[in-house]
């Protein structure tokens, strides 16, 4: 970790024997068997692993936002000492509020026909904002993720915004609710690698600020490296390494978190401007 | 836009000539005699060479052509034979019934189609739905024709609540109406549901229920706005097809509209009034369809924006061409 930020004992997020298994038409899925992880105040903590292994369906499961029809969970998952899984409303309370989610793509995570400022200004009066001073709110999000000349940039369209553009955006609409937690799942992986160190240096900076704690989830190694202050490395499932990011990254012991560390490209600075290092 | 309209309006008056062009052709290589079908029972040569001249059918078809078109540009469409009477008051005379049996079918399926519709998306897959997904099958392919006697003989030969033929009451006008609303209903609501159901697995939708926005929000504002374009092009175009009569209805229910009027002038080949009826129905389809190509730029700003602002990325939804069908 690269900011030095007091840890306060108690976890934020504390996931326990999560089990998810997804039942479809014709089999089912144990997506997610049986981890467990933690994340306090101002932590990053990050799962990584292939694609399918099931880090997507953990993330969407912290935030129960997996179909009901299509999710069966277990064990738990506890915010701010509440258990999701026992206290069936408490999810549609929290979300927005304690916990929020960066989405992959930013491409299509916002409605198409609503501009940038309907939806940013909706985010900031369910976060209990008077009508009157939403704008004033939105704009106040929008210089915080460092968008250049906020008041216009709240009369467009998401079709008229860059990836890396509508992914600060999104951020800005999932602070909008002052949460203690954000679960961000692979944020850089749609964007031009251009932009990418420039979306994660934001996220350590809010953070730095704010002490937010942030749940990553990338199959990147060097995005792990960058952000991570614990990685958790899946596959299949479970958890096969868990630890310091430095330790899982510079000793890894199992053969599968040595192959992703082979096989990523990874990020040099967090310069918006510098060009990515190309892997050895 | 100015252009974006102009180009609009100068598409839909060739549409509109051609259509008439091609019925005016038609209708003279098609068999059977106008002069026949006024001469009465048995008519002599002389007969049917006198009442051919009179309705200037004995010029080549280059001729009838041009005199037509004459006509056409001082908005004379010719005297219907039938009625003796200019065929385009004829056709406006039996417009007005028209148009308000299409006005209140098409509000009746709006007002029942997008709620059932919506209904059904979220209540997927549950027995309730499943009854109702049953029903609006039943409704798609039951003929008009068939759901109109059934009405008829219920709710005014069984049960007279409701008068059987005419317009001769607001009463008269529930049971055709409904007899539409069926099959529409259930064609709509069944596209309701499948853009609903779309739109409500949209990433977009997820991302916005992570950030607290409530279910009713999600369907109505976030759903629902982005199922607008294609519900409502399906309602304009089926408006459209409305204008152009309900034959089927018109005649069971005895409609005084266009739609019982060009079963009639097909009947005894009134050859003006055919083309005065195809003239103005086709004039107010192209128009309803105008308006809806006019609408997408209000209801998506990925069209709306695309002339001024030059982006690299396409719009996802491109308006769709003349959905004339
Ligand atoms: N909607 C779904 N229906 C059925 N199986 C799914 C669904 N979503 C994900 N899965 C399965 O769950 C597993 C984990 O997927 P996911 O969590 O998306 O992985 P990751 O995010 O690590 O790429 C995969 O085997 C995938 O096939
Ligand atoms: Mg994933």
């Amino acid at each position: 970790m690269v900011f030095p930020i007091p840890h306060d004992s108690t976890p934020i997020l504390e996931v326990t024997d999560l089990q998810v298994e997804l039942v479809t038409a014709d089999r089912v899925v144990r997506a997610v068997d049986g981890v467990s992880f933690r994340i306090s105040r101002g932590e990053t903590v990050t799962i990584i692993g292939e694609s399918g292994s099931g880090k997507s369906t953990t993330a969407m499961g912290v935030l129960q936002l997996l179909p009901h029809d299509l999710a069966v969970l277990s064990g738990s998952v506890k915010v701010g000492g509440v258990d999701l899984l026992v206290d069936t409303d408490a999810a549609r309370r929290i979300r927005g509020r304690m916990v929020s989610l960066i989405p992959q793509d930013p491409m299509t995570a916002l409605s198409p026909v609503h501009s940038v400022g309907k939806q940013l200004t909706g985010a900031v009066r369910l976060a209990g904002h008077p009508r009157g001073k939403a704008r004033a709110r939105a704009v106040e999000l929008l210089e915080a993720v460092r968008i250049p000349r906020p008041e216009e940039q709240l009369d467009k369209y998401p079709h008229q915004l860059s990836g890396g553009m509508l992914q600060r955006v999104l951020i800005a609409i999932a602070l909008a609710g002052h949460p203690v937690l954000l679960v961000a799942d692979e944020p850089t992986s749609a964007l031009d690698v251009t932009v990418q160190a420039g979306i994660l240096d934001l996220l350590l900076e809010l953070q730095e600020r704010t002490g937010i704690g942030i749940l990553m989830i990338t199959h990147d190694l060097g995005v792990a490296r960058l952000v991570s202050d614990r990685i958790h490395v899946m596959k299949d499932g479970r958890f096969v390494e868990s630890g310091d990011a430095e330790q899982v990254v510079e000793h890894p012991r199992e053969e599968y978190t040595q192959r992703l560390l082979a096989a990523v490209p990874q990020l040099g600075t967090f310069d918006e401007d510098t060009p990515v290092e190309v892997p050895a | 836009m100015a252009t974006y309209i102009a180009k609009r309006v100068g598409q839909s008056v060739l549409t509109l000539f051609l259509t008439i062009t091609t019925v005016f052709v038609l209708l003279r290589l098609a068999p059977g005699d106008p002069a026949a079908a006024y001469a009465g029972p048995n008519p002599t040569t002389e007969d049917l060479e006198r009442i051919r001249a009179q309705f200037g059918l004995d010029d080549s078809i280059l001729v009838q052509y041009g005199t037509f078109l004459k006509g056409l540009v001082t908005g004379d469409l010719g005297t219907s034979f039938s009625f003796q009477a200019p065929a385009l008051d004829v056709v406006l005379e039996r417009l007005p019934y028209t148009i308000t049996l299409a006005v209140s079918a098409i509000v009746v399926t709006a007002l029942v189609a997008i709620p059932l519709g919506v209904w059904m998306a979220r209540r997927a897959d549950t027995a309730k739905e499943f009854g109702a997904n049953l029903l609006t099958i039943t409704g798609q392919s039951m003929p008009d024709f068939w759901s109109g006697i059934m009405l008829l003989t219920v709710f005014a030969v069984v049960v007279p609540v409701f008068p059987a033929s005419g317009f001769t009451s607001w009463g008269g006008l529930v049971l055709p109406t409904l007899t539409i609303a069926i099959l529409q209903i259930a064609l709509i609501s069944r596209m309701v549901r499948r853009e609903m159901s779309t739109n409500m697995a949209a990433p977009y939708l997820t991302v916005a229920r992570s950030r607290g926005v409530g279910e009713r929000a999600l369907t109505w504002r976030y759903a629902m706005t982005n199922s607008a374009i294609p519900v409502l092009t399906a309602l304009g175009t089926r408006f459209a097809a409305m204008l152009n009569g309900v034959v089927v209805v018109e005649v069971v229910f005895a409609w005084p509209g266009v739609g019982s009027l060009v079963v009639r002038a097909l009947e005894t080949r009134d050859y003006p009034l055919i083309q005065a009826t195809v003239l103005v129905t086709a004039a107010l389809t192209v128009l309803v369809q105008l308006l809806i190509d006019l609408a997408y730029p209000l209801l998506d700003p990925r069209v709306r924006l695309a002339k001024t602002a030059k982006q690299k990325t396409a719009p996802a939804v491109a308006a769709p061409e003349g959905a004339l069908a």
